[in-house]
């Protein structure tokens, strides 16, 4: 079974060759690659080798497992990754207890330096981790020993790549990114609250076809995913641009499908592709049903205000240093102004008429 | 022999007003003035970008009008400013500035540049880095009234010359005429048909006019050297010698800084309004036309454009007036591409033809005028200028240029009707 190759799987499991194209065809587009890579892409993934992968989860809700997997239907994606020898994952092993551990291990063991990490959920810190622990041992312990032999670790939502849910404020379990303990490996940020799941195969595409990570923007996120923001490709940008706006969820400029920004849609902040791609095959995106953008997949999501509060105003309360600065700024200007008034009285009450003769050395 | 840089700096936090603070702080830094001013598109040189000809004023006004200005200082972050500094600018403050006012013009946030060097040329003066050329000037203009030293004698054997040309009689000390007409001390010796002219023209017009003997030039060295004090003193002999007279109008002659002294610095300097109204010659000449006091035969057929002096036209608004004059006399007046508010000046202006030090300099930036002249192929200009005049001449022959230079109320006086 180790021999198989990923088109094999994918014939057994009666995915024509046209729809494989298909496949291929997208994933070659959403990884911003040239239309004439789709079949090197093809090429490539057919012949590829089932990589070992070991999915950790550590403080999370497990709906990024439950976005990859969950669909009306399996789709393709859910059968590129049935296609991965997923050796690890908790949720969706058959195995449990000393088993599930020994199975990881063995899988750490056989494929050192080569397994593909990816976790879902961030990683408890506080008192050495204890608030989340996996078969007595802390997901801080398990991710290090775990990270020490992966190829790469790719994050899989937002927690897992910027502290998400667990990280927000008062981050009662000192709730930390991977990134913030994996040094020494590449890492790769995935984020979403879920992260669509075709940029996660999308991902796993790339690794599998070229054998390398994709090119990654200053946050660790893949460019060709998280290059624009939703913003940039919304289909109500238009009305942005035009000053329409909806002031309320029920008014007409909501019905008529207006721009979200006043009611606080995060679009032009965040970075992903669910304006393109969108939600269950293709259906939809929040702002499409009318809700404006959370901004799931930038750092710090929970904390940036109000859903509900327009980008353009302050998150805090902004009252008391405005008076603040106004008072120093008064006080300033008003000293400097009586400084500078005094000074030029007295270089003008100082004033020496000057002369033809005053006028050399 | 008393000049020092304590005075100097003394000046400059004299000279530091509202306009100066305003402009230093909005300045982006964008260097668009640069592309503005002659002295940088002929050199290529980033030390003649307008605004930093201001340096040492900016930093003084830093230093001692803003608070983070002060708080450097107070660490030691810049360098008060020196002597030596002081000297090194005296290049880029008097010879590489005509005061011309394109960069003022250009700054996009309004920076009016050219009211900021003229301001700091006050401490430049007083700290003894004026020029030697713009300090004999104006020295005898304080001691001879006049910056070439033109005494009355001269004035008055340039009268009976021109009387003898014309055969008019050139009014002097005319009590209760309407019209007071002053000179520069250029027309008195290179270009006296110019007062022929004027008597020409006020005969045919029947305009009541005047000279005085006690004030005939219009120049001002105090205003180009930068020192207010002379300036005033300089205003002031016209003003009391109008004012004597019991004339409603000054005539400012064709010299582009007379007009700036006397129009728009002079009542600021003395600190009250005039008893008289100024008025520049070409704006009486078109008044005269419009009128139909002035009534001209024949065109001149060959072409010619104008040559726009910056204090008159740019810094002055007098820009239709002398088109509409040329209208009447010139049937084939073309304007150079840049022209009016936005024309090129000569190069001589603000005390530069003055300063012998700043020769090769100048004579390089007329080369912005000599592309000009190239691309609209005329052999005859017209100015009303006459400082303008000899800086156009001086450029033309350096550059063998074939172009002949006319001042324009001579132009006109040439075509009145008989």
């Amino acid at each position: 079974m180790q021999d198989e190759t990923l088109l094999d799987i994918l014939k057994k499991r009666g995915v024509s060759r046209r729809a494989f194209l298909k496949f291929c065809a997208a994933a070659t587009s959403l990884m911003a690659l040239p239309p004439t890579m789709a079949s090197a892409v093809a090429e490539a993934l057919a012949k590829a080798k089932r990589p070992s992968v070991i999915w950790l989860s550590f403080q999370e809700c497990t709906g990024c497992t439950e976005s990859l997997t969950r669909s009306f239907s399996p789709t393709l994606e859910s059968l590129i990754f049935d296609a991965i020898s997923l050796d690890y994952h908790e949720t969706l092993q058959a195995a449990a207890g000393t088993a599930a551990e020994a199975a990881r291990e063995t899988a750490m063991k056989e494929n050192w330096g080569k397994y593909l990490l990816l976790v879902d959920g961030s990683v408890s810190t506080r008192g050495g981790g204890y608030y989340s622990t996996v078969a007595g041992k802390t997901n801080l312990e398990t991710l290090k020993e775990a990270a020490a032999g992966a190829a790469a670790v790719v994050c899989i939502g937002t927690c897992s790549s910027f502290g998400g849910i667990p990280y927000a404020k008062p981050n009662p379990t000192g709730a930390v990114p991977v990134s913030d303990i994996v040094k020494d490996k590449p890492v790769i940020h995935v984020p979403g609250c879920p992260p669509i799941p075709a940029v996660i195969t999308g991902v796993l595409v790339q690794y599998l076809t070229f054998g390398t990570i994709p090119d990654l923007d200053e946050l660790g996120r893949p460019r060709s995913y998280y290059g624009d923001t939703i913003h940039d490709r919304c289909y109500r940008r238009p009305y942005y641009d035009q000053g329409k706006f909806a002031k309320s969820f029920d008014d007409e400029g909501a019905r008529n499908g207006w721009c979200l920004f006043e009611l606080g849609c995060k679009g032009p902040t965040t970075h992903n592709v669910c304006a393109t791609t969108k939600w269950n095959q293709g259906t939809s995106f929040p702002i499409q049903s009318g809700h404006g953008c959370l901004g799931c997949s930038e750092p710090n999501f929970w904390d940036n205000g109000s859903f509900y509060q327009a980008l353009s105003t302050p998150i805090d309360s902004v009252a008391a240093a405005a008076a603040t600065a106004a008072v120093v700024g008064v006080a300033a200007g008003v000293g400097v102004g009586i400084a500078n008034h005094h000074a030029k009285a007295k270089a003008k009450a100082e004033h020496e008429t000057v002369t033809v003769n005053d006028l050399e050395k | 022999m008393s000049a020092s840089l304590q005075k100097g700096i003394k000046a400059f936090r004299e000279v530091m007003d509202a306009p100066i603070a305003s402009f230093f702080s909005s300045c982006v830094h964008c260097g668009i003035c640069s592309e503005a001013c002659l002295f940088f598109t002929e050199t290529r040189e980033p030390k003649y970008t307008p605004i930093h000809k201001l340096e040492p004023l900016r930093r003084l006004w830093r230093q001692e009008y803003t608070l983070f200005g002060r708080l450097g200082r107070m660490l030691g972050l810049s360098k008060p400013v020196s002597d030596d500094e002081l000297e090194q600018w005296s290049t880029l403050v008097y010879d590489s500035c005509t005061l011309c006012g394109r960069c003022s013009l250009a700054c996009p946030v309004g920076n009016d540049i050219t009211y900021m060097v003229r301001k700091m040329r006050e401490g430049m003066a007083a700290s003894g880095h004026a020029p030697e050329g713009v300090i004999g000037a104006t020295k005898r203009t304080v001691a001879l009234g006049s910056p070439m030293g033109v005494k009355l004698g001269a004035l008055q054997a340039q009268i009976r010359a021109q009387e003898a040309e014309t055969g008019l009689t050139i009014p002097i000390d005319v009590q209760g005429a309407d019209y007071m007409a002053i000179l520069s001390s250029m027309e008195i010796i290179n270009f006296p048909e110019y007062l022929g002219s004027l008597a020409r023209i006020f005969h045919k017009a029947g305009v009541s006019w005047t000279l005085s003997s006690e004030a005939f030039e219009a120049t001002n060295s105090g205003i180009q050297i930068g020192v207010s004090d002379i300036a005033r003193e300089i205003v002031q002999r016209v003003v009391d010698a109008a004012e004597k007279l019991g004339v409603k109008y000054v005539i400012s002659p064709e010299c582009g800084h007379a007009f700036t002294a006397i129009r728009w610095e002079g009542p600021n300097l003395i600190g009250r309004s005039y008893k008289f109204q100024v008025i520049h010659i070409l704006e009486l000449l078109d008044q005269l036309r419009s009128e139909g006091r002035l009534k001209t035969r024949g065109k001149e057929s060959k072409p010619l454009t104008f040559h726009d002096p910056c204090q008159i036209v740019r810094r002055g608004g007098v820009v239709a007036q002398p088109r509409r004059l040329l209208g009447e006399v010139a049937s084939d007046f073309r304007d150079m591409k840049d022209h009016g508010t936005i024309n090129w000046c000569c190069g001589g202006g603000g005390g530069v033809s003055a300063n012998d030090r700043a020769e090769e300099l100048r004579l390089k930036a007329f080369k912005r005028k000599k592309s000009q002249l190239d691309e609209v192929g005329v052999h005859t200009m017209v100015t009303a200028c006459a400082n303008c005049r000899i800086v156009l001449e001086e450029g033309l022959e350096h550059y063998n240029m074939n172009i002949n230079v006319v001042g324009l109320t001579e132009l006109v006086a040439d075509h009145l009707e008989e």
